[in-house]
């Protein structure tokens, strides 16, 4: 009944359109035409606007941001990584949960609900009713996405990035005795410069949520100074696949530092 | 005179039915309440094109390989001429394109446009919507400066903490267990064969699904084809006399059918 009540009423709509509607040439195409004229001047502003008020150094940012950064180059550490503006309500979304037990909620499961809704969504409202005075739920659900991805783009595109933190917070963060230990405070600094904190938690500081694991209590798992030293230079050798960049630039002295930092991790004590 | 013109004209039309096609597009009615807001599918589809423009372009300049890729881009934005508006155009024309897919998206929406019988143009239309998404990450790493470096590195991250498939798909987007040549070439390749492929054959589709299921009216006015009979009990178009209020000996089923439920 309601499938025959829908095809009645598109035939009276295309009966409607044929008696009553105006031909798409010249009026429908006219507002066509104004309006890919516009885009194409507004994408073309942009470019000149970008250029313009650029220079050619990398990352010479003007009012559209830079031609280009540095080349890339895996050996740097410090690079806060940024996607493009249209990412970044996923960016963000990874912030609000925590690694790891419910990371996998913000890389993947929201995205996947949200997709599948989106897909579905001539099948969930399957009413003929269009006037939006007579779909609430459909307008305020609308209100609510636009709402919440706008929060999620600005936080993503505000937030703040993961600023340089001295060794000393980290030890004194985590009740180390970087004081009274050279070779851990030397540790603690490497680990803090390095860049570890652009992926890695440390006792509350760093990067919330880009997928690596948190470090505070990594002295827990008993691996050995031997074992992080060989780890920090080279992950994939040890597990090939492994997302964490090597870091062959750290001298032996470094490398042993940095191990020593990790092996007295263990959260408090 | 007029013979010339026409008998190519008509020699076309004779093999391809082309003409007719052409006049049938532009001559097919629309509802009279198409606005302003129709315009953003079309509007979209023009962005659409000037990044298959630049692009080309582009690609006649720019080299995937790790060692050049920045030197090219940084050539291409200094040295060519006007490669900086090719470029510039590409660069921006993407963020266009993907906003106007959302303000499409949303007029769609809102004008209820994705209901019968047009829920699978709607389909259509996501699918175009994360293909432009695919295009931006892939498009994103291929100056191989630091931004698309390490964006990259977090993208294909985020992709490898899928359940069961996702270290299968990062490995395949990285071509290996790094991002290197294999990677840049793998997007390169993805980023202007196989998506923008995927992308002229939907939006082909999507536009034939338009043409051929008719512009939705706005949902406002007497074109919002109301859910509940009229409160005065007559067929709707009533007044402006469009339909007939008395039933017909030989009525037509949509006013039979509408009486006898409203009694």
């Amino acid at each position: 009944m309601a499938k025959l009540d829908n095809r009645e009423r598109y035939a009276r709509y295309k009966e409607d359109v044929e008696k009553r509607g105006k031909p798409f040439y010249p009026y429908a195409m006219f507002h066509d035409t104004v309006m890919s004229l516009v885009v194409v001047s507004v994408i073309t502003a942009l470019a000149a606007i970008w250029y313009f008020t650029s220079g050619e150094e990398p990352g010479d940012a003007g009012l559209l941001g830079p031609r280009y950064t540095e080349e890339a180059d895996p050996g740097t550490t410090s690079f806060v990584p940024r996607p493009d503006w249209y990412f970044f309500f996923l960016f963000y979304l990874l912030r609000i949960f925590k690694w790891p037990e419910s990371v996998i909620l913000g890389t993947v499961g929201i995205p996947t609900i949200l997709l599948i809704l989106l897909f579905a969504l001539p099948f969930i409202d399957r009413r003929r009713e269009r006037r939006l005075v007579r779909r609430p739920v459909a307008v305020v659900a609308a209100l609510l996405v636009i709402a919440s991805m706008g929060i999620l783009t600005w936080e993503g595109a505000t937030a703040e990035e993961p600023s340089a933190t001295a060794g000393s917070v980290l030890c004194e963060a985590n009740d180390l005795d970087c004081e009274g230990n050279e070779e851990l405070a030397l540790g603690a600094d490497v680990f803090a410069e390095a860049g570890c904190l652009s992926c890695h938690v440390y006792a509350g500081e760093g990067a919330q949520n880009i997928g690596a694991p948190e470090l505070t209590t990594v002295g827990d798992l008993g691996r050995g100074e031997e074992y992080w030293v060989e780890w920090v230079r080279n992950p994939q050798a040890i597990r090939p696949g492994s997302p964490m960049p090597g870091f062959p630039n750290l001298t032996e002295e470094q490398l042993q530092a940095v191990a020593v930092f990790l092996e007295a991790s263990t959260g408090g004590g | 005179m007029e013979a010339l013109v026409l008998a190519p004209v008509n020699w076309l039309e004779e093999r391809s039915g082309i003409v007719g096609a052409i006049s049938y597009f532009l001559f097919r009615k629309v509802p009279r309440g198409t606005n302003w807001f129709h315009t953003l599918g079309s509007a979209t589809l023009t962005a659409f094109i000037v990044q298959l423009v630049t692009g080309v372009v582009l690609a006649m300049y720019y080299v995937p390989d790790p060692d050049r890729a920045w030197d090219s881009i940084n050539w291409i934005t200094n040295e060519l001429t006007l490669g900086w508006l090719v470029r510039g155009t590409h660069r921006w024309g993407a963020s266009v394109f993907i906003i106007l897919l959302f303000l499409h998206m949303g007029r769609v929406f809102l004008f209820g446009a994705y209901k019968y019988p047009r829920e699978l143009n709607w389909l259509i239309g996501v699918a175009i919507l994360l293909l432009a998404m695919l295009e931006g990450f892939t498009g994103y790493l291929l100056p191989w400066d630091q931004t698309a470096y390490w964006a990259t590195v977090v993208g294909i991250n985020i992709n490898a903490t899928a359940p069961i498939a996702g270290p299968f798909i990062a490995d395949f987007l990285r071509g290996g267990t790094e991002i290197g040549a294999d990677t840049l070439s793998r997007f390169y390749a993805m980023h202007m064969l196989l998506v923008p492929g995927a992308l002229i054959g939907l939006i082909t589709l999507h536009l034939y699904l338009v043409i051929r299921l008719g512009v939705t009216p706005p949902p406002w006015g007497e074109d919002a084809e109301p859910d509940e009979p009229s409160p005065n009990g007559r067929p709707r178009g009533a007044r402006e006399g469009l339909v007939d209020p008395k039933p017909r000996g030989n009525g037509g089923p949509a006013i039979t059918t509408r009486s006898g439920v409203e009694e």
